[in-house]
């Protein structure tokens, strides 16, 4: 494998927003998430739980509700008062309609699809017709005296729940008038001088309203007769969401302490008909509020304030009891944020609203495997450049020499210039931008940096061509064929010839550079692409899925090489396909052809194509075995996939030069430490 | 001293005195049932007796000397039947005035004056031309003061136009940029261009006319409302509402420092919080003496030159 000095980066300041909204969509089995910070994601949870889209967020838009609508239509309003439909296939906002009630804090959409119902600051419920191309104002439901911050539909469609503070109402959804009224106490058996706010509400078919509230209470009501039928005191924070499974036999929900219950239909004795909502479960996976929860068919979704999406499958409702039915947690993104200028040994870190160069220190000192070298030169934060205006960033890169940078927004598109002078480093921004470019969901530099390659979202492709004041355009590829499956991404070779760009459901296309045309296409797979890199000299385009498999495909002969071929024979490691976060950068060896580093999360392997394949039975994970053993032994045990998993949480390693690796790292402490503040627990003896 | 200018009504004690006691003030016979008696003893007539009632406010404290003087009289008077009329300084009981009920006598007991007809005249003649003094006076002021209204309103005006040398340049302005197409306004003699409009304007918005400060302090200046940033105070509010529900006071939240530390608190090696050490401390000390090393380094290999 080699001997590597190993950068250990621990100075990006990484903090992921806090999840507001969770909805989930039964027919794609599709789970949308909005973030604090108004970025929206999409996550397929058939395909290993991968973050295939995601809507870029803006300063305005704080997004307090998210719903699916019929026909795949997503849906989310927010405190600006505005109702936004998302489009999922240029991945662009369609149109905001402003439902002109002040700041919107709950939306539902109807049973069938076709309506929308917004709960709005002045107490207004407003209902929406969902036309083909837009929503179109029905209707206000009477007004109420509080502001409106949960709702939600009878399964017919006949009613509907708003709760607000201190009372829940109910009104027929037909005529808009509000039929009953129900008081809810502010505090369990007390008396309390807060108000009681009812975060969620959900109206089942038989007529029960559940609602939870901030005294912590879980309580059931009867509709008919407005009378409560049970209360159950679950926390002593607030519960705040609430989500039903679609069979009406369960429910969620999550406390701002981190704990969320599953509540279960239960026969009151094993013989009788008669039932009874029983608490069942707790899981206490989060440390911070749990604002969001979703039910699907088989698993528990939340989401809170302290950032970790987690899937809890249900065991009852999992059919086959392998390591599907594990828990999963995901904190890190699922793409790369880190850029690498691998001559100037220059990193480029993307936030939000801001991107931050630094330079790597240095060491001369040596050492055996293990040791940590004391740098010489500490590393050096060159620049802090902030965009202007509201939108996040989608996508930035730097150019392998370290001369240019360029990042994108929703509605611009930035290229700077960078010239070093011996320790100084000055900016220069190109300002002339053609009109077509506005914003890029992908952007890449060639390896010789004259060239530059954007994805933008209508589809097509655009190459530039650096100069030394600006850029010209050189040429568009036409947008790609297929629907859009998953956000772009780009590779090139390192001798420029071909540009390989993935996304849509018709595989990965390759293009030639030189002549200006595709070249060919790799086989469509059914699970999306995660990391896309071309190797040196052999040009082999090496493709890594969401589900664990890699794919080496020759660009020269137009099929897979025979590594690759070998590979999907015998299969991967039973461990290897059972890793839960996906890889999400792939580089290669300037002077070694046989390797391959790739990362995920958790660990990054070397693969060495020279050496034989682990089958099941090997161990897949052996680092370097003790030297007193026999050269046999080791020659035995050695296979292709060497994997360390020294470094982690990873979110980017890669191969500086011949001797060098870098790897940035991201510790959970530092990221829990720049949360907000979560509810007090107090424990026996502190 | 005479209260001529007093009021005068009927008077009575109107039966507030207990029935025991001697009624104080003279009055025609009513409840209290005492007959009121003048000064001299005689039995004074209902009909004639004046009673001087509450002076006017604004000669209170004139009349409260007054009535302070003429109090005494009243006050020897019942004296005699040991009880002292406290008089307040203003609104005085009814008192009786015994004073002019004497030239009340007089005028009736006496004839009248002799009046000559040149007297007569004389006396409605100048009251005529008093009165006619008196209107001429009166509308010459009203005339006075109508016109000096009319200055000061014209004074006014004047003071809200600009001054005339400004007014001249406006009205060429405006004959010049009719004359010329729209999108040449740029040469038109301004005296104080905004810098927000100067950035932002170019010839395909020369729709948007220009706005001339034009006034000699420069007191205010025109911005571009997409300039600043609207703030909805609705959406103020309600983020204000939703941060006090979850983060406000009643709300039982703790650092997240205290949160992490919880459990090196019992475990059986005590551990120093999570955040035990701050990073962030001395900051610009730590620079100073990092720039200090440098240098005192770059010195150091420098001076060893023997």
């Amino acid at each position: 494998m080699g001997e590597f000095n190993v950068h250990r980066v621990r100075f990006f300041n990484y903090v992921p927003s806090g999840i507001r909204c969770v909805a989930y969509n039964n027919q794609s089995n599709r789970l949308a998430v909005s973030r604090t910070d108004g970025t929206v994601e999409i996550y397929n949870l058939s395909a290993n739980y991968f973050q295939e889209k995601f809507f870029p967020g803006h300063e305005s838009r704080a997004t307090e509700a998210l719903c699916w609508a019929k026909g795949q239509r997503l849906f989310s309003a927010g405190l600006n008062g505005e109702i936004i439909e998302y489009d999922l296939q240029a991945l662009t906002i369609k149109y905001a309609v402003d439902a002109f009630g002040g700041p919107i804090w709950s939306m539902a959409a109807s049973p069938s699809g076709s309506q929308l119902l917004v709960g709005c600051e002045d107490g207004s419920v407003k209902l929406f017709q969902i036309t083909p191309d837009k929503i179109q104002f029905e209707r206000n439901f009477d007004r109420q005296k509080s502001r409106i911050l949960s709702l939600s539909w009878h399964p017919a469609g006949t009613h509907v729940a708003a709760g607000s503070i201190d009372y829940i109402s109910v009104f027929d959804s037909k005529s808009g008038s509000a039929i009953g009224k129900m008081l809810v106490d502010r505090q369990y058996m007390g008396v309390s001088k807060r108000k009681c706010i009812i975060w969620g509400v959900a109206f089942l078919s038989d007529g029960t309203v559940i609602s939870v509230d901030s005294a912590g209470k879980v309580q059931i009501w009867d509709s008919a007769t407005g009378t409560l039928v049970k209360n159950h005191l679950v926390s002593n924070a607030d519960v705040q969401s609430i989500a039903v499974s679609a069979q009406e036999d369960s429910f969620v929900v999550g406390t701002a302490e981190g704990t969320v219950f599953h509540f279960q239909l239960v026969s009151v004795t094993s013989s009788s008909s008669e039932k009874q909502w029983v608490r069942t479960k707790p899981f206490q996976h989060h440390t911070h509020d749990v604002r969001a929860v979703a039910h699907s068919p088989t698993a528990l979704i939340s989401g809170g304030t302290d950032t970790h999406l987690v899937i809890r499958p249900l065991m009852e409702k999992v059919e086959v009891k392998n390591y599907d039915a594990a828990l999963r947690k995901i904190t890190f993104p699922h793409r790369r944020l880190v850029s690498c200028a691998k001559k100037k040994q220059l990193l480029l870190f993307q936030f939000a609203h801001h991107l931050e160069l630094w330079r790597l220190g240095s060491t001369v000192a040596t050492g055996k495997n293990g040791d940590t070298l004391p740098l010489s030169k500490n590393a050096d934060h060159l620049l802090h450049l902030k965009t202007k205006g509201p939108e996040n960033i989608i996508c930035s890169c730097i150019s392998p020499c370290g001369g240019w940078i360029a990042c994108s927004t929703a509605s611009r598109f930035f290229l700077y210039r960078l010239n070093y002078e011996h320790d100084n480093i000055s900016l220069q921004r190109v300002s002339k931008m053609p009109v077509f470019l506005r914003s890029a969901l992908q952007i890449l530099f060639s390896e010789d940096s004259t060239k530059l390659f954007v994805a933008s979202n209508q589809g097509s492709l655009r190459v530039f061509r650096l100069l030394e004041g600006g850029f010209t355009h050189l040429h568009s590829f036409q947008p790609q064929s297929g629907t859009v499956q998953s956000m772009c991404l780009l590779a090139v070779s390192p001798d420029g010839n071909w540009l390989a760009a993935s996304g849509t459901s018709a595989g990965v296309h390759v293009y030639n550079v030189k002549q200006l045309k595709l070249h060919c296409t790799v086989p469509a797979y059914n699970f999306p692409v995660t990391a896309l890199a071309i190797a040196p000299n052999t040009n082999n385009l090496v493709i890594a899925h969401s589900d664990q498999q890699v794919f080496e495909y020759s660009i020269p002969d137009k099929q897979y090489t025979e590594w690759s071929r070998t590979v999907q024979k015998q299969g991967f490691h039973h461990l290897w396909l059972q890793r839960d976060t996906p890889i999400t950068h792939i580089s290669f060896h300037p002077k070694r052809p046989m390797h391959i580093l790739l990362h995920d999360t958790y660990m990054f392997c070397l693969i060495d194509k020279s050496l034989p394949l682990p089958n099941d039975k090997t161990l897949l994970y052996n680092p370097l075995p003790p030297t007193n053993e026999s050269d046999v032994i080791r020659r035995r045990t050695a296979h292709a996939f060497k994997i360390s998993k020294k470094y982690k949480p990873l979110l980017f390693v890669d191969l500086l030069d011949e001797k060098t690796l870098v790897a940035v790292e991201r510790p959970l402490d530092d990221i829990i430490a720049q949360l907000p503040p979560p509810i007090k627990k107090k424990k026996f003896g502190t | 001293m005479r209260l001529r200018t007093a009021r005068w009504g009927l008077r009575t004690c109107r039966g507030r005195q207990s029935p025991g006691r001697p009624c104080l003030l003279r009055h025609s016979p009513c409840a209290c049932g005492f007959r009121v008696r003048g000064q001299d003893g005689r039995r004074v007539p209902a009909a004639r007796v004046m009673v001087q009632l509450r002076p006017r406010a604004s000669r209170a404290p004139a009349s409260a000397s007054a009535m302070v003087d003429e109090g005494q009289p009243a006050s020897e008077e019942e004296a005699g039947h040991g009880l002292l009329l406290g008089q307040p300084s203003s609104g005085a009981a009814a008192e009786p005035l015994e004073e002019d009920e004497e030239g009340d006598d007089e005028i009736d007991d006496e004839a009248p004056e002799e009046l000559t007809f040149a007297s007569a005249q004389a006396e409605a003649k100048e009251e005529e031309r008093r009165v006619r003094e008196t209107v001429r006076r009166d509308r010459a002021l009203l005339k006075e003061k109508r016109k000096r209204r009319e200055e000061l309103f014209i004074e006014q005006k004047k003071r809200k136009l600009l001054p005339d040398t400004i007014l001249e340049k406006l009205t060429t302005a405006s004959q010049t940029s009719v004359k010329k197409s729209p999108g040449k306004l740029k040469e038109v003699n301004l005296q104080k261009k905004n810098e927000e409009r100067g950035k932002g304007s170019d010839s395909k918005k020369a729709k948007v006319q220009k706005v001339q400060t034009v006034g000699q302090n420069k007191s205010y200046m025109a911005v571009r409302l997409k300039d600043q940033d609207l703030r909805d105070s609705r959406q103020e509010a309600a983020k204000a509402f939703i941060q006090n529900c979850l983060y406000g006071p009643g709300t039982n939240r703790t650092t997240v420092n205290k949160f992490l530390s919880l459990e090196n608190k019992r475990l059986p090696m005590k551990k120093a919080a999570a955040q035990f050490l701050n990073n962030t401390w001395g900051s610009q000390r730590k620079q100073n003496a990092k720039r200090f090393t440098k240098r005192w380094m770059v010195r150091k290999m420098k001076t060893p030159k023997t």
